[in-house]
């Protein structure tokens, strides 16, 4: 059982990234790009969850140019792990992978990437869902559209 | 005693500063900061309501005991992801 989170300068790349980090975090095509999608035989795991957060380049029907992501990062990265191990502990999960964006991110891009590993589906979409619940509450991370219209 | 209170999003914005500080009884209790923060720096006033006060990265309750070499901050409203 392992719980890991870091906050990366700008997009933190995936699917939806356009100018992944880099090469930090590899874009996810398929597992076999994705090295932290990757699963060990021996962990047990049944189901991979990826779950990416866009910058939507729509907002409120005005174009922007994107979100600046101002993180407390001590506690934000605090927050996360103790959120992430709690469901870890609480549904016996293998592993709760994190990456979240500080500073500009641009529209389309990806700004927070979680990677949920476990035995079988069912607990994988609980921890997710719950997951991003709780850092959309509890975890000190502001945004603000830069470049309207 | 003189506490920091690190600030960020709309309440930075509010104050157009990163922190204040705040002048508090020695022996003070995280609602104390709270209460001088409202009445010592009265544009935060409006985000009194909803802001939580964290110590040391973690959430506080109200009688938590403050001192001056605490990292307090307060946190609005958050809207990561």
């Amino acid at each position: 059982m392992s719980v890991r989170v870091t906050i990366v300068e700008g997009s933190v790349g995936g699917a939806g990234g356009m100018a992944p980090l880099g090469g930090m975090v590899p874009a996810v095509r398929s597992h076999a790009d994705s090295p932290d999608v990757g699963v060990d035989r021996r962990a047990g795991v049944g189901a991979v969850l990826v779950f990416e957060g866009i910058v939507r380049g729509l907002e409120a029907g005005e174009l922007i140019a994107g979100l600046e992501y101002e993180v407390y990062e001590p506690m934000a990265t605090r927050q996360m792990e103790m959120i992430a191990r709690g469901l870890v502990e609480e549904l016996g999960l293998v592993s709760v992978r994190v990456w979240h964006s500080r500073g500009r991110v641009g529209g389309g891009e990806c700004s927070l990437r979680v990677v949920v590993r476990s035995a079988h589906r069912k607990e994988g979409l609980v921890a997710m869902e719950r997951f991003i619940d709780a850092l959309k509450r509890d975890v000190p991370i502001w945004k603000r559209v830069v470049g309207r219209g | 005693m003189t506490v920091r209170v690190l600030l960020f999003g709309a309440e930075a914005q509010a104050v157009g500063a990163a922190g204040v500080e705040v002048l508090v009884a020695d022996g003070a209790r995280v609602e104390d900061v709270r209460l001088a923060l409202a009445s010592q720096h009265p544009g935060l006033m409006w985000s009194m309501g909803h802001a939580r006060l964290s110590r040391n990265h973690v959430f506080a309750v109200a009688d938590e005991v403050v001192s001056a070499t605490d990292e307090i901050a307060l946190i609005g409203l958050v809207s990561g992801g």
